[in-house]
């Protein structure tokens, strides 16, 4: 049978550990981001001045972006009426 | 006049390509015979500038995100008995599926865009003027998809959540007046792996402001458009 004091320290580490790992996805997702985020496409410059000041990037320029890159536009996807009816 | 004419199919080509990548509001709206109640288009009818604008945001301030084609409509749940009517819109998201996320269990990768993605729609769908308060909307849905990680440029696959849920129920969780869990049990919604049914997974919800507060750098609006 087990002690007062040794079930409180068991509750304890298991709230600790399921509080360590949610917080570890947290920082994980956090530190992660959307392609976009990064701003490391080539696109971001073709708006640029020639000495590299003023760049612009319009919704044109990502969604061009997202024709030519993002392959999964073309990726296999759940049916609207898997999901809905009209 | 042969390289004239080879220029003009090009021309045609490429922009019928970007057309079908730069959805319109028309593009993103559910048209109204799409719908099978009178319900539910005269719901249509009633919110339609409500419809556009929200598109517009989304389009213009949100360049991340893309609307799917009819994506934005009041639908029903598949398989519903009763004409209950939510407000929907259907996200598609470009994610990254290397790294961190594409480490992440299944349910981790589900919590997280809901809690960054789906959230925030939520909250912006119910903010639309009169919606909310109309008696003929039952709640609220988003639809998020996202490219499933581990896969190849040969064999994409998508991963998407859906979820509905009762309006006052969103009220309350919005207002941190519900928690979580209480919200996530009251919901209705389903996984799924390409077109496999998955069901529901366990869902945790948190704070992520990231798509009320991220700005894409460099970016600008279309003259006109209203982001902040």
């Amino acid at each position: 049978m087990l002690s007062r004091i040794t079930r409180a320290s068991l509750a304890v580490s298991v709230v600790f550990l399921v509080g360590a790992c949610t917080a570890e996805d947290m920082k994980v997702w956090s530190s992660h981001s959307t392609h976009f985020a990064s701003g490391e496409h080539g696109f971001f410059s073709l708006r640029n001045n020639k000495d590299g000041s003023n760049p612009r990037v319009s919704r044109l320029d990502v969604e061009n972006n997202r024709l030519q890159n993002w392959w999964g536009i073309y990726a296999i996807n759940v049916s609207p009426n898997q999901i809905f009816q009209n | 006049m042969l390289p004239g004419r080879i220029a003009a199919v090009v021309l045609v080509l490429l922009l019928s390509s970007a057309s079908s990548a730069t959805a319109t509001a028309a593009d993103a709206i559910t048209p109204l015979e799409e719908y099978t109640t009178a319900k539910a288009r005269n719901l249509a009818t009633t919110y339609k500038i409500q419809l556009v604008q929200f598109y517009e945001y989304v389009y213009n301030c949100l360049p991340w995100l893309g609307v799917v084609k009819n994506g934005i409509g009041f639908r029903q749940p598949r398989d519903a008995q009763a004409d209950d009517r939510y407000l929907s819109v259907w996200i598609s998201i470009d994610q990254k599926t290397d790294g961190p996320f594409g480490q992440m269990p299944l349910d981790r990768r589900v919590s997280a865009m809901f809690s960054r993605y789906g959230v925030d729609m939520l909250r912006r769908l119910s903010q639309l003027n009169g919606v909310a308060s109309d008696p003929d909307v039952r709640g609220f849905s988003v639809v998020l998809s996202w490219l499933k990680p581990g896969g190849t440029e040969k064999n994409p696959m998508m991963e998407t959540l859906a979820l509905f849920i009762d309006k006052s129920s969103l009220g309350e969780f919005l207002a941190k007046r519900l928690p979580a869990t209480e919200f996530t049990s009251r919901a209705m919604f389903n996984v799924f792996e390409g077109k496999d049914r998955v069901g529901r997974v366990t869902l945790d919800v948190w704070d992520d402001d990231f798509n009320s507060t991220f700005k894409l750098k460099n970016y600008e609006p279309p003259e006109g458009a209203k982001c902040s």
